[in-house]
Protein backbone atom coordinates (compact mmCIF):
# COMPACT_ATOMS: atom_id res chain seq x y z
CA UNK A 1 0.00 0.00 0.00
CA UNK A 2 1.20 3.64 -1.02
CA UNK A 3 2.79 5.36 1.75
CA UNK A 4 2.11 9.05 2.52
CA UNK A 5 4.10 9.60 5.31
CA UNK A 6 7.76 8.74 5.99
CA UNK A 7 9.76 9.87 8.69
CA UNK A 8 13.47 8.12 9.98
CA UNK A 9 15.13 9.91 12.62
CA UNK A 10 13.02 13.08 12.78
CA UNK A 11 14.08 15.45 15.31
CA UNK A 12 10.52 17.87 16.20
CA UNK A 13 11.94 21.09 17.42
CA UNK A 14 9.67 23.99 18.96
CA UNK A 15 11.05 27.45 18.59
CA UNK A 16 14.78 25.89 19.32
CA UNK A 17 13.26 23.20 22.08
CA UNK A 18 13.45 19.24 20.40
CA UNK A 19 9.78 18.36 21.93
CA UNK A 20 10.25 14.77 19.87
CA UNK A 21 13.23 12.61 19.01
CA UNK A 22 14.29 10.38 16.81
CA UNK A 23 10.74 9.88 15.55
CA UNK A 24 10.06 6.92 12.87
CA UNK A 25 6.78 7.37 11.97
CA UNK A 26 4.97 5.69 8.78
CA UNK A 27 2.06 6.25 7.33
CA UNK A 28 0.16 3.94 4.55
CA UNK A 29 -3.32 5.02 2.53
CA UNK A 30 -6.80 4.13 4.29
CA UNK A 31 -4.94 4.03 8.08
CA UNK A 32 -6.70 5.25 10.73
CA UNK A 33 -4.82 6.58 13.72
CA UNK A 34 -4.76 7.71 16.83
CA UNK A 35 -2.26 10.12 18.32
CA UNK A 36 -1.93 10.03 21.86
CA UNK A 37 -0.14 12.23 24.52
CA UNK A 38 -0.28 14.32 27.44
CA UNK A 39 -0.64 18.17 27.05
CA UNK A 40 2.67 19.46 25.54
CA UNK A 41 4.20 16.39 24.86
CA UNK A 42 4.31 17.44 21.19
CA UNK A 43 1.24 16.03 19.22
CA UNK A 44 0.44 19.30 18.13
CA UNK A 45 3.88 19.85 17.02
CA UNK A 46 4.46 16.41 15.18
CA UNK A 47 1.06 17.30 13.01
CA UNK A 48 2.33 21.05 12.34
CA UNK A 49 5.44 19.20 10.70
CA UNK A 50 3.43 17.24 8.45
CA UNK A 51 1.86 20.56 6.99
CA UNK A 52 5.82 22.24 6.54
CA UNK A 53 4.17 24.46 9.52
CA UNK A 54 7.31 23.54 12.13
CA UNK A 55 9.73 23.05 9.91
CA UNK A 56 12.34 20.22 10.15
CA UNK A 57 15.92 20.30 10.98
CA UNK A 58 16.88 16.53 11.37
CA UNK A 59 15.99 13.18 10.11
CA UNK A 60 14.53 12.21 7.23
CA UNK A 61 11.34 13.47 6.46
CA UNK A 62 8.55 12.97 3.36
CA UNK A 63 5.27 13.42 3.03
CA UNK A 64 3.45 12.65 -0.50
CA UNK A 65 6.38 13.15 -2.71
CA UNK A 66 7.63 16.93 -0.35
CA UNK A 67 10.62 16.20 1.32
CA UNK A 68 9.86 18.18 3.93
CA UNK A 69 13.56 19.10 4.68
CA UNK A 70 14.10 20.86 1.62
CA UNK A 71 10.67 21.64 0.44
CA UNK A 72 10.34 25.31 -1.14
CA UNK A 73 7.84 27.92 0.55
CA UNK A 74 6.22 28.62 -2.97
CA UNK A 75 5.44 24.86 -2.98
CA UNK A 76 4.21 24.54 0.48
CA UNK A 77 0.62 25.61 -0.66
CA UNK A 78 0.41 22.51 -2.73
CA UNK A 79 1.38 20.12 -0.29
CA UNK A 80 -1.38 21.75 2.15
CA UNK A 81 -4.32 21.12 -0.46
CA UNK A 82 -3.13 17.37 -0.44
CA UNK A 83 -3.68 17.22 3.61
CA UNK A 84 -7.61 18.29 4.87
CA UNK A 85 -6.39 19.99 8.00
CA UNK A 86 -8.85 19.83 11.29
CA UNK A 87 -6.93 22.85 13.12
CA UNK A 88 -7.17 22.42 17.11
CA UNK A 89 -8.40 26.20 16.75
CA UNK A 90 -10.50 26.04 13.92
CA UNK A 91 -8.83 28.81 12.22
CA UNK A 92 -11.92 30.12 10.40
CA UNK A 93 -12.05 33.54 8.43
CA UNK A 94 -13.91 35.11 10.90
CA UNK A 95 -14.70 38.14 8.91
CA UNK A 96 -16.80 36.10 6.09
CA UNK A 97 -20.01 33.88 6.40
CA UNK A 98 -19.46 29.76 6.85
CA UNK A 99 -20.20 29.77 2.77
CA UNK A 100 -17.62 32.50 2.10
CA UNK A 101 -15.08 30.61 3.91
CA UNK A 102 -15.21 27.17 2.13
CA UNK A 103 -15.92 29.59 -1.35
CA UNK A 104 -12.52 31.21 -0.44
CA UNK A 105 -10.77 27.48 -0.24
CA UNK A 106 -12.09 26.47 -3.36
CA UNK A 107 -11.32 29.38 -5.47
CA UNK A 108 -7.81 29.52 -3.70
CA UNK A 109 -7.66 25.80 -4.73
CA UNK A 110 -8.11 26.42 -8.09
CA UNK A 111 -12.45 26.13 -8.66
CA UNK A 112 -13.52 28.30 -10.87
CA UNK A 113 -16.94 27.20 -11.59
CA UNK A 114 -19.83 29.42 -9.75
CA UNK A 115 -22.28 26.80 -9.84
CA UNK A 116 -19.17 23.45 -9.19
CA UNK A 117 -18.40 25.66 -6.01
CA UNK A 118 -22.02 25.71 -4.87
CA UNK A 119 -22.84 22.21 -5.36
CA UNK A 120 -19.41 21.06 -3.42
CA UNK A 121 -20.04 23.66 -0.38
CA UNK A 122 -23.90 22.07 -0.44
CA UNK A 123 -21.98 18.49 -0.43
CA UNK A 124 -19.63 19.08 2.18
CA UNK A 125 -22.07 21.21 4.64
CA UNK A 126 -24.44 18.21 4.64
CA UNK A 127 -22.01 15.71 5.30
CA UNK A 128 -21.46 17.46 8.43
CA UNK A 129 -25.11 17.59 9.02
CA UNK A 130 -24.71 21.80 8.29
CA UNK A 131 -26.57 22.32 5.54
CA UNK A 132 -28.43 25.22 7.02
CA UNK A 133 -26.20 27.11 8.48
CA UNK A 134 -24.20 28.51 5.30
CA UNK A 135 -25.37 31.72 6.17
CA UNK A 136 -23.64 32.35 9.36
CA UNK A 137 -20.35 33.74 10.57
CA UNK A 138 -17.98 31.41 12.30
CA UNK A 139 -18.39 33.54 15.81
CA UNK A 140 -22.39 32.85 15.44
CA UNK A 141 -21.97 28.91 16.25
CA UNK A 142 -21.27 27.05 18.68
CA UNK A 143 -17.72 25.01 18.94
CA UNK A 144 -19.24 22.34 17.84
CA UNK A 145 -20.53 23.64 14.83
CA UNK A 146 -17.37 25.47 13.90
CA UNK A 147 -15.37 22.25 14.42
CA UNK A 148 -18.19 20.51 11.68
CA UNK A 149 -17.91 23.30 9.70
CA UNK A 150 -13.83 23.05 9.61
CA UNK A 151 -13.85 19.07 8.96
CA UNK A 152 -16.39 20.10 6.01
CA UNK A 153 -13.42 22.65 5.13
CA UNK A 154 -11.00 19.95 5.15
CA UNK A 155 -12.87 17.83 3.20
CA UNK A 156 -13.54 20.13 0.30
CA UNK A 157 -10.97 19.15 -1.95
CA UNK A 158 -11.04 15.29 -0.89
CA UNK A 159 -7.64 14.77 0.60
CA UNK A 160 -6.14 11.42 0.73
CA UNK A 161 -4.74 12.63 4.17
CA UNK A 162 -6.88 13.98 7.47
CA UNK A 163 -4.85 15.90 9.82
CA UNK A 164 -7.16 16.08 13.22
CA UNK A 165 -5.94 18.07 15.94
CA UNK A 166 -7.82 17.17 18.91
CA UNK A 167 -11.35 17.44 17.46
CA UNK A 168 -13.14 16.62 19.88
CA UNK A 169 -11.47 18.63 22.68
CA UNK A 170 -14.07 20.98 22.82
CA UNK A 171 -16.87 19.06 22.56
CA UNK A 172 -19.45 17.22 24.63
CA UNK A 173 -18.98 13.08 24.38
CA UNK A 174 -22.52 12.91 21.98
CA UNK A 175 -21.05 15.08 19.67
CA UNK A 176 -17.58 14.19 19.91
CA UNK A 177 -18.61 10.76 19.42
CA UNK A 178 -20.37 11.90 16.32
CA UNK A 179 -17.02 14.14 14.75
CA UNK A 180 -15.64 10.33 15.32
CA UNK A 181 -17.86 8.25 13.57
CA UNK A 182 -17.83 11.02 10.73
CA UNK A 183 -14.35 11.18 10.13
CA UNK A 184 -13.52 6.92 10.36
CA UNK A 185 -16.76 6.64 7.43
CA UNK A 186 -14.46 8.92 5.67
CA UNK A 187 -11.37 7.12 6.40
CA UNK A 188 -13.30 3.50 4.93
CA UNK A 189 -13.50 5.86 2.17
CA UNK A 190 -9.99 5.32 1.72
CA UNK A 191 -8.39 8.53 3.29
CA UNK A 192 -5.91 8.27 5.76
CA UNK A 193 -6.97 10.10 9.13
CA UNK A 194 -4.15 11.02 11.84
CA UNK A 195 -5.86 12.45 14.67
CA UNK A 196 -4.53 13.41 17.90
CA UNK A 197 -7.00 13.54 21.01
CA UNK A 198 -6.77 12.11 25.14
CA UNK A 199 -9.62 9.98 24.79
CA UNK A 200 -9.20 6.77 25.04
CA UNK A 201 -12.96 5.41 24.48
CA UNK A 202 -12.66 6.07 20.87
CA UNK A 203 -10.17 4.02 20.09
CA UNK A 204 -12.44 1.04 21.49
CA UNK A 205 -15.64 2.21 19.70
CA UNK A 206 -13.63 3.38 16.51
CA UNK A 207 -10.89 0.64 16.36
CA UNK A 208 -7.43 2.05 14.50
CA UNK A 209 -3.67 2.06 14.80
CA UNK A 210 -2.43 4.08 18.22
CA UNK A 211 0.67 5.96 18.09
CA UNK A 212 1.66 8.05 21.31
CA UNK A 213 3.87 10.38 22.68
CA UNK A 214 5.83 9.82 25.57
CA UNK A 215 9.24 10.80 27.34
CA UNK A 216 10.35 13.11 23.93
CA UNK A 217 9.57 9.77 21.50
CA UNK A 218 7.17 8.35 19.43
CA UNK A 219 6.12 4.84 20.38
CA UNK A 220 3.51 2.28 18.37
CA UNK A 221 0.50 1.30 21.03
CA UNK A 222 -0.74 3.53 23.86
CA UNK A 223 2.15 4.27 26.60
CA UNK A 224 -0.48 6.65 27.90
CA UNK A 225 -3.13 4.25 29.04
CA UNK A 226 -0.33 2.06 30.65
CA UNK A 227 1.15 4.41 32.31
CA UNK B 1 -27.75 38.50 10.82
CA UNK B 2 -30.44 40.67 11.90
CA UNK B 3 -30.76 44.03 10.87
CA UNK B 4 -28.98 45.60 14.22
CA UNK B 5 -25.64 43.45 13.54
CA UNK B 6 -25.74 43.98 9.67
CA UNK B 7 -26.04 47.54 10.28
CA UNK B 8 -23.00 46.87 13.52
CA UNK B 9 -20.95 45.29 10.71
CA UNK B 10 -21.52 47.73 7.98
CA UNK B 11 -20.44 50.71 10.50
CA UNK B 12 -17.53 49.07 11.46
CA UNK B 13 -16.17 48.32 7.85
CA UNK B 14 -17.52 52.23 6.90
CA UNK B 15 -15.25 53.35 10.42
CA UNK B 16 -12.19 51.44 9.32
CA UNK B 17 -12.08 52.27 5.38
CA UNK B 18 -13.51 55.66 6.20
CA UNK B 19 -10.49 56.15 8.23
CA UNK B 20 -7.61 55.33 6.27
CA UNK B 21 -9.39 56.88 3.39
CA UNK B 22 -9.29 60.20 5.33
CA UNK B 23 -5.51 59.64 6.82
CA UNK B 24 -4.55 58.64 3.04
CA UNK B 25 -6.30 61.59 1.47
CA UNK B 26 -4.77 64.33 3.92
CA UNK B 27 -1.12 63.21 2.97
CA UNK B 28 -2.26 63.54 -0.54
CA UNK B 29 -3.57 66.80 -0.02
CA UNK B 30 -0.12 68.18 0.96
CA UNK B 31 1.28 66.54 -1.91
CA UNK B 32 -1.23 67.88 -4.51
CA UNK B 33 -0.86 71.36 -2.85
CA UNK B 34 3.27 71.28 -3.25
CA UNK B 35 2.79 69.79 -6.61
CA UNK B 36 0.33 72.44 -7.58
CA UNK B 37 2.49 75.16 -5.73
CA UNK B 38 5.87 73.60 -7.46
CA UNK B 39 4.33 73.91 -11.87
CA UNK B 40 2.64 77.62 -10.55
CA UNK B 41 5.62 78.75 -9.66
CA UNK B 42 7.44 77.29 -13.28
CA UNK B 43 4.59 78.88 -14.85
CA UNK B 44 5.12 82.33 -12.80
CA UNK B 45 8.92 82.37 -14.01
CA UNK B 46 8.36 80.82 -17.33
CA UNK B 47 6.05 84.03 -17.52
CA UNK B 48 8.77 86.26 -16.31
CA UNK B 49 11.66 85.12 -18.35
CA UNK B 50 9.69 84.81 -21.42
CA UNK B 51 8.80 88.50 -20.71
CA UNK B 52 12.13 90.09 -20.42
CA UNK B 53 13.23 89.12 -23.71
CA UNK B 54 16.22 91.30 -25.79
CA UNK B 55 16.48 93.98 -28.09
CA UNK B 56 18.14 93.42 -32.12
CA UNK B 57 19.19 96.91 -32.76
CA UNK B 58 19.15 97.04 -36.75
CA UNK B 59 21.39 99.38 -38.63
CA UNK B 60 20.08 102.66 -40.35
CA UNK B 61 21.25 101.00 -43.76
CA UNK B 62 19.44 98.05 -43.29
CA UNK B 63 17.57 97.18 -46.50
CA UNK B 64 13.70 95.75 -46.51
CA UNK B 65 14.75 92.47 -48.18
CA UNK B 66 17.51 92.47 -45.12
CA UNK B 67 14.90 92.70 -42.51
CA UNK B 68 12.71 89.99 -44.76
CA UNK B 69 15.33 87.97 -43.87
CA UNK B 70 15.76 88.11 -40.61
CA UNK B 71 12.06 88.26 -39.69
CA UNK B 72 11.77 84.92 -41.72
CA UNK B 73 14.99 83.76 -39.77
CA UNK B 74 13.54 84.45 -36.27
CA UNK B 75 10.21 82.97 -37.41
CA UNK B 76 11.87 79.70 -38.14
CA UNK B 77 14.88 79.27 -34.95
CA UNK B 78 13.60 77.51 -32.19
CA UNK B 79 14.24 79.61 -29.71
CA UNK B 80 12.68 82.38 -30.17
CA UNK B 81 8.78 82.55 -28.69
CA UNK B 82 7.71 85.91 -30.54
CA UNK B 83 9.16 88.91 -31.86
CA UNK B 84 7.88 92.62 -32.78
CA UNK B 85 9.47 94.95 -35.15
CA UNK B 86 9.63 98.50 -34.27
CA UNK B 87 9.82 100.87 -37.17
CA UNK B 88 12.15 104.56 -37.19
CA UNK B 89 9.02 105.69 -36.81
CA UNK B 90 7.05 103.95 -34.44
CA UNK B 91 10.34 104.08 -31.94
CA UNK B 92 9.73 108.00 -32.09
CA UNK B 93 6.23 107.63 -31.67
CA UNK B 94 6.81 105.45 -28.25
CA UNK B 95 9.94 107.74 -27.49
CA UNK B 96 7.39 110.81 -27.72
CA UNK B 97 4.61 108.91 -25.94
CA UNK B 98 6.91 108.02 -22.73
CA UNK B 99 8.92 111.11 -22.48
CA UNK B 100 7.04 113.73 -23.97
CA UNK B 101 8.88 115.34 -26.04
CA UNK B 102 10.24 114.59 -29.23
CA UNK B 103 13.79 114.81 -30.30
CA UNK B 104 13.21 115.29 -33.97
CA UNK B 105 12.36 119.68 -33.58
CA UNK B 106 15.67 119.70 -31.71
CA UNK B 107 18.15 117.49 -33.71
CA UNK B 108 16.05 118.01 -37.09
CA UNK B 109 16.12 114.59 -37.50
CA UNK B 110 14.88 111.17 -35.83
CA UNK B 111 18.05 109.44 -34.27
CA UNK B 112 16.10 106.33 -33.19
CA UNK B 113 17.09 103.31 -34.92
CA UNK B 114 14.54 100.64 -35.90
CA UNK B 115 14.76 97.18 -33.87
CA UNK B 116 13.39 93.98 -33.28
CA UNK B 117 12.02 93.23 -29.51
CA UNK B 118 12.83 89.35 -29.52
CA UNK B 119 11.15 87.42 -26.35
CA UNK B 120 12.80 83.83 -25.81
CA UNK B 121 11.56 80.10 -25.06
CA UNK B 122 11.75 79.91 -21.35
CA UNK B 123 13.89 76.90 -21.85
CA UNK B 124 16.38 79.08 -23.63
CA UNK B 125 16.75 82.05 -21.11
CA UNK B 126 19.77 80.86 -18.95
CA UNK B 127 22.87 82.70 -19.71
CA UNK B 128 24.44 80.13 -22.14
CA UNK B 129 20.59 80.12 -24.22
CA UNK B 130 21.08 83.89 -24.20
CA UNK B 131 24.54 84.35 -25.30
CA UNK B 132 23.85 81.75 -28.22
CA UNK B 133 21.29 83.66 -29.24
CA UNK B 134 23.33 87.06 -29.18
CA UNK B 135 25.98 85.18 -31.45
CA UNK B 136 23.15 83.46 -33.86
CA UNK B 137 21.65 87.63 -34.41
CA UNK B 138 25.09 89.31 -34.09
CA UNK B 139 26.14 87.48 -37.70
CA UNK B 140 23.52 89.22 -39.84
CA UNK B 141 24.88 91.78 -41.47
CA UNK B 142 21.97 94.21 -40.76
CA UNK B 143 22.27 93.97 -37.04
CA UNK B 144 24.71 97.06 -35.42
CA UNK B 145 24.05 95.20 -31.66
CA UNK B 146 22.27 93.02 -29.68
CA UNK B 147 20.63 94.31 -25.90
CA UNK B 148 19.59 92.53 -23.40
CA UNK B 149 19.24 93.48 -19.80
CA UNK B 150 21.63 90.76 -18.28
CA UNK B 151 21.22 91.95 -14.70
CA UNK B 152 17.71 91.52 -14.29
CA UNK B 153 18.23 87.77 -16.00
CA UNK B 154 21.14 86.58 -13.94
CA UNK B 155 18.98 87.42 -10.52
CA UNK B 156 15.77 85.87 -11.93
CA UNK B 157 17.89 83.10 -13.25
CA UNK B 158 19.89 82.88 -9.69
CA UNK B 159 16.63 83.07 -8.03
CA UNK B 160 15.28 80.41 -9.95
CA UNK B 161 17.76 78.14 -9.15
CA UNK B 162 17.47 78.84 -5.60
CA UNK B 163 13.45 78.27 -5.05
CA UNK B 164 14.14 75.47 -7.06
CA UNK B 165 16.45 73.76 -4.61
CA UNK B 166 13.92 75.16 -1.90
CA UNK B 167 10.84 73.88 -3.88
CA UNK B 168 13.22 70.50 -4.44
CA UNK B 169 13.82 69.94 -1.21
CA UNK B 170 10.51 70.36 0.23
CA UNK B 171 9.41 67.99 -1.96
CA UNK B 172 11.84 65.52 -1.22
CA UNK B 173 10.89 66.07 2.50
CA UNK B 174 7.36 65.19 1.65
CA UNK B 175 7.51 62.23 -0.19
CA UNK B 176 9.33 60.87 2.87
CA UNK B 177 6.62 62.06 5.40
CA UNK B 178 3.83 60.44 2.79
CA UNK B 179 5.59 57.35 2.23
CA UNK B 180 5.86 57.44 6.09
CA UNK B 181 2.17 57.71 6.71
CA UNK B 182 0.51 56.09 4.01
CA UNK B 183 2.75 53.13 4.78
CA UNK B 184 1.61 53.09 8.53
CA UNK B 185 -1.92 53.29 7.55
CA UNK B 186 -2.13 50.79 5.14
CA UNK B 187 0.03 48.19 7.42
CA UNK B 188 -1.89 48.51 10.17
CA UNK B 189 -5.08 47.79 8.03
CA UNK B 190 -3.00 44.83 7.15
CA UNK B 191 -1.52 43.95 10.91
CA UNK B 192 -5.65 43.98 11.59
CA UNK B 193 -6.15 41.01 9.21
CA UNK B 194 -3.00 39.22 10.16
CA UNK B 195 -4.57 35.85 11.59
CA UNK B 196 -6.95 36.28 8.67
CA UNK B 197 -3.74 36.15 6.55
CA UNK B 198 -1.82 33.27 8.22
CA UNK B 199 -5.58 31.05 7.87
CA UNK B 200 -5.58 31.42 4.55
CA UNK B 201 -1.94 30.49 4.21
CA UNK B 202 -3.00 27.34 6.23
CA UNK B 203 -5.32 26.61 3.78
CA UNK B 204 -3.63 26.02 0.91
CA UNK B 205 -3.98 29.87 -0.41
CA UNK B 206 -0.97 30.98 -2.43
CA UNK B 207 0.79 33.90 -1.57
CA UNK B 208 -0.74 35.87 -4.46
CA UNK B 209 -4.20 35.23 -3.80
CA UNK B 210 -4.01 36.10 -0.73
CA UNK B 211 -2.47 39.94 -1.39
CA UNK B 212 -4.65 40.13 -4.32
CA UNK B 213 -8.02 41.00 -2.16
CA UNK B 214 -5.47 43.16 0.06
CA UNK B 215 -4.06 45.00 -2.63
CA UNK B 216 -7.03 45.42 -4.58
CA UNK B 217 -9.18 46.89 -1.62
CA UNK B 218 -5.98 49.01 -0.64
CA UNK B 219 -5.62 50.79 -3.76
CA UNK B 220 -10.21 51.31 -4.09
CA UNK B 221 -9.18 52.94 -0.92
CA UNK B 222 -6.41 54.81 -2.57
CA UNK B 223 -8.68 56.09 -5.31
CA UNK B 224 -11.32 57.80 -2.87
CA UNK B 225 -8.27 59.03 -1.05
CA UNK B 226 -6.76 60.78 -4.06
CA UNK B 227 -10.35 62.09 -5.25
CA UNK B 228 -11.03 63.64 -1.88
CA UNK B 229 -7.47 65.15 -2.17
CA UNK B 230 -7.99 66.84 -5.39
CA UNK B 231 -11.53 67.81 -4.25
CA UNK B 232 -10.20 69.47 -1.33
CA UNK B 233 -7.60 70.69 -3.01
CA UNK B 234 -10.40 72.51 -5.96
CA UNK B 235 -11.40 74.00 -3.34
CA UNK B 236 -8.44 75.68 -1.69
CA UNK B 237 -7.91 76.51 -5.27
CA UNK B 238 -10.99 78.21 -5.96
CA UNK B 239 -10.53 80.10 -2.78
CA UNK B 240 -7.44 81.38 -4.14
CA UNK B 241 -8.37 82.77 -7.35
CA UNK B 242 -11.70 84.75 -6.05
CA UNK B 243 -8.80 86.54 -4.24
CA UNK B 244 -6.22 87.33 -6.60
CA UNK B 245 -8.93 88.11 -9.37
CA UNK B 246 -8.24 88.06 -13.21
CA UNK B 247 -4.31 88.64 -12.56
CA UNK B 248 -3.63 84.79 -13.37
CA UNK B 249 -5.70 82.14 -14.44
CA UNK B 250 -5.49 78.84 -11.95
CA UNK B 251 -7.95 76.97 -13.83
CA UNK B 252 -5.56 75.83 -16.65
CA UNK B 253 -5.55 72.27 -17.73
CA UNK B 254 -1.38 72.00 -18.06
CA UNK B 255 -1.45 72.95 -14.33
CA UNK B 256 -4.22 70.74 -12.84
CA UNK B 257 -2.95 67.41 -15.55
CA UNK B 258 0.02 66.97 -14.02
CA UNK B 259 -1.64 67.51 -10.30
CA UNK B 260 -3.99 65.28 -10.45
CA UNK B 261 -1.51 62.79 -12.55
CA UNK B 262 0.88 63.36 -8.93
CA UNK B 263 -1.36 62.88 -6.86
CA UNK B 264 -2.81 59.14 -7.85
CA UNK B 265 0.58 58.17 -9.46
CA UNK B 266 1.98 59.07 -5.58
CA UNK B 267 -1.48 57.26 -4.01
CA UNK B 268 -1.12 53.73 -5.70
CA UNK B 269 2.15 53.50 -5.93
CA UNK B 270 2.74 54.12 -2.26
CA UNK B 271 0.03 51.68 -1.41
CA UNK B 272 0.99 49.30 -3.76
CA UNK B 273 4.06 48.60 -2.20
CA UNK B 274 2.93 49.31 1.40
CA UNK B 275 0.32 47.02 0.80
CA UNK B 276 2.86 44.04 -0.91
CA UNK B 277 5.06 44.40 2.08
CA UNK B 278 2.96 44.70 4.66
CA UNK B 279 1.07 41.04 3.53
CA UNK B 280 4.63 39.49 2.34
CA UNK B 281 5.39 40.31 6.32
CA UNK B 282 2.53 37.72 7.52
CA UNK B 283 2.91 35.48 4.83
CA UNK B 284 6.13 34.76 6.26
CA UNK B 285 5.44 34.39 9.96
CA UNK B 286 4.76 31.51 11.70
CA UNK B 287 1.54 31.30 13.53
CA UNK B 288 3.39 31.11 16.67
CA UNK B 289 5.17 34.60 16.06
CA UNK B 290 2.17 36.23 14.96
CA UNK B 291 1.58 36.50 19.01
CA UNK B 292 4.80 37.66 19.48
CA UNK B 293 4.43 40.78 17.18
Amino acid sequence: MKKLIDYHNVDIQQQELVVLRDVDFELKQGEFVYLLGKVGSGKSSLLKSFYAEVPIKKGEAKIFDYDLRTIKRKDIPFLRRKIGIIFQDFQLLGDRTVQENLEFVLKATGWKDKRKIAEQIDLVLSNVGMAKKGYKRPHQLSGGEQQRVVIARALLNSPELIIADEPTGNLDPQTGRGIVELLYAICKGGTSVIMATHNHTFFEMFPGRVVSCTDQELVEGDSCFEE
Amino acid sequence: MTDNQYKKRKKSFFNLHFTTTISVALVLFMVGLISFLFIFTKEMTDYAKENIGFSVVLKDDCSNKELQRLKKYLENVNFVKSFTYISKEQALIDHVADLGEDPTSFLGYNPLQASIEVKLHANHTDSAGIAEAKNKLSVFSSVQEVVYQEDIVHLLNNNVKRLSIIFGGITLILLFISIALINNTIRITVYSDRFIINTMKLVGARAWFIRKPFIRKNLLDGFWAALLALVMLAGIIYYVQSEIGDTFNLYQLHIWLPVIAIVFTISFVIIFFAALFGVNRFLRLKTDDLYYI
